[in-house]
């Protein structure tokens, strides 16, 4: 007797976390380990980024209300929002982020 | 794009955990979008002893854009309008951010109860008497926040509850909307129902 094994569907396991100083998104509120509301994974189809303030958002958080607003600022000091570094996969790349 | 409704439901129990904010909040039906909320008046102030309702609805675009707060108690302040409740407050306008909650918002209701800014004024009448006459405004703010809201002067409020739990409303959500229409019935139906 033999079984035929077929692969329907592959669970990738990866253990990784976000290098953010608070573990919360402050606009959606969700943990950075996890997914923003429109998110599907959490992880790299949902980046934290920094602004120079210091402050960090999920990217779709911040670009949502970036787009809606004349003024670039950050939700939380409203100083003028600038990215300040993009960090991939929980190592930081040290290269600026855009506009500079 | 629909309400992020994981962000309300953590506000809402966010609010129902800390006791001590003075402020509380109480969902109307089951879409989230339709709230009353609640402040105590602060104290050293006319409205002082008062407790006040507020409604709120909230856009499918909550939070990168504003939660709609009108007063339902009457209240006599310059920047909350003395016919409808509508209140004059920029963080509920353009210095709205998301990192703020309904419970920023509703303890920044409270605090401009103690702060007036008669200079970006909601209600003019209100506005003038309190840059004209401090005293005058002071009376009759409290006497505002005595005949209106003051709870415990809802008359036969259980006979109320029972009626309106009887057409099948959760006995909270009565108690509440009969609170803020100030024990009026027919206000409180229309609370209920989202009128
Ligand atoms: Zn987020
Ligand atoms: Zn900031």
């Amino acid at each position: 007797m033999t079984f035929e094994v077929r692969i329907k569907k592959w669970h990738a396991v990866a253990s990784w976390t976000w290098n953010a100083g608070d573990d919360v998104c402050g606009i959606c509120r969700m943990p950075f380990d996890g997914c923003p509301p429109d998110g599907k994974y959490p992880g790299d189809d949902s980046p934290v980024v920094w602004g120079i303030c210091t402050h960090a958002f999920h990217l779709q958080c911040i670009n949502r209300w970036l787009q809606s607003q004349t003024e670039q600022k950050c939700p939380f000091c409203r100083r003028q929002w600038e990215f300040k570094q993009a960090v991939v996969g929980g190592e930081d790349e040290s290269e600026d982020g855009a506009g500079t | 794009m629909p309400m992020d409704v994981g962000r309300v439901q953590k506000e809402i129990r966010d609010i129902e955990r800390d006791r001590a904010s003075g402020v509380t909040i109480e969902v109307q039906g089951n879409s989230l979008q339709k709230m009353i909320g609640c402040l105590k008046g602060p104290s050293d102030t006319p409205f002082e002893g008062g407790t006040f309702y507020v409604n709120i609805e909230l856009d499918d675009q909550y939070p990168f854009v504003p939660p709609k707060m009108r007063f339902i108690t009457k209240v006599w302040h310059p920047n909350i309008s003395s016919a409808n409740g509508a209140i004059c407050l920029d963080i509920l306008k353009d210095q709205w951010s998301p990192a703020l909650t309904l419970k920023t918002a509703l303890l920044s209701l409270q605090a401009l109860l103690s702060s007036p800014q008669p200079d970006d004024p909601q209600d003019a009448v209100v506005a003038r008497q309190y840059l004209g006459s401090l005293p005058e405004y002071r009376q009759t703010a409290k006497q505002w926040t005595d005949t209106y809201a003051h709870t415990q002067q809802v008359v036969g409020l259980e006979a109320k509850v029972q009626q309106i739990v009887e057409m099948g409303f959760e006995r909270e959500q009565a108690v509440v909307a009969l609170r803020a229409a100030a024990g009026d019935e027919n206000q409180a139906m229309e609370i209920l129902l989202g009128a």
